[in-house]
């Protein structure tokens, strides 16, 4: 066990809980490493805390928990940087900001890439992509049905609701 | 910043690995021809620019309480029918 002093306090991570951004994230290059901090109370959001900087930390969440059909595929030079050979092995996470309003929002134009497999991850820009850099979470009233891991390979509809 | 006057057809060879050529100029836009290794990655400066403002946003406004405000609140979406 390592201890790290952060912004929000000490904390404890070890190899198993550490993610290694190879290329940093945008605007972030030379941080690469990252503690993965669980959300104590119940609810898809976790956050990574940098290794190198205490001051930095991101929100992230898986964004099939909100947008069901957001798939992100690697290409083959990304396969690369993530050390896998399956497109498969990975998924993409949002970083999440949250305003003073508290009314998060999710950067689907810059997703992360995370293997789990590998304990790596990449962010990378989308280009030509109608997704917004500020997505708002979907009105509870058009909240497409909660999903399991499966739900991904099943290509539901995506105007599919409760 | 090296300022140089290039016209269409003409290029810059940036290091070893990469060659810029202007394709066209009209209107006011220009065309612009990149060969850069794959490893390079290449975008839009207004765009990366947007991004790392987002990630700076997304990195240091935040606090424990708000992830546990906002989380409480997704829970709360979800149980309402």
């Amino acid at each position: 066990m390592k201890k790290l002093v952060t912004r929000f306090g000490e904390i404890e991570y070890s190899k198993e809980n550490s993610l290694h951004f190879p290329q940093g994230l945008v605007g972030f290059e030379n941080l690469h490493d990252f503690v993965v901090m669980p959300n104590e109370k119940n609810g898809p959001l976790f956050w990574i805390q940098s290794v190198e900087d205490p001051e930095i930390a991101f929100v992230l969440t898986d964004p099939t928990n909100f947008f069901l059909d957001y798939k992100v595929v690697p290409n083959e030079m990304e396969m690369e940087t993530l050390n896998i050979k399956d497109a498969e092995d990975c998924h993409a996470l949002s970083v999440v900001t949250v305003p003073e309003s508290k009314e998060i929002s999710l950067n689907l134009a810059a997703p992360i890439i995370f293997a789990p497999g590998t304990n790596r991850a990449i962010q990378v820009i989308l280009e030509n992509t109608q997704y917004q850099i500020r997505t708002p979470l979907p009105k509870v009233e058009e909240m497409k049905p909660a999903k399991t891991k499966k739900a991904k390979k099943k290509q539901a509809q995506p105007g599919a609701s409760n | 910043m090296l300022v140089l006057t290039r016209k269409p057809g003409e290029g810059l060879v940036i290091g070893d690995e990469i060659t810029i050529t202007i394709v066209e100029s009209k209107n006011g836009g220009v065309k612009i021809g990149i060969e850069a290794p794959r490893h390079v990655k290449i975008y839009r400066r207004e765009l990366y620019d947007r991004i790392r403002e987002e990630n700076i946003d997304a990195a240091s406004t935040w606090t424990i309480d708000d992830i546990v405000t906002v989380s409480e609140n997704i829970i709360r979406r979800r149980t309402k029918k």
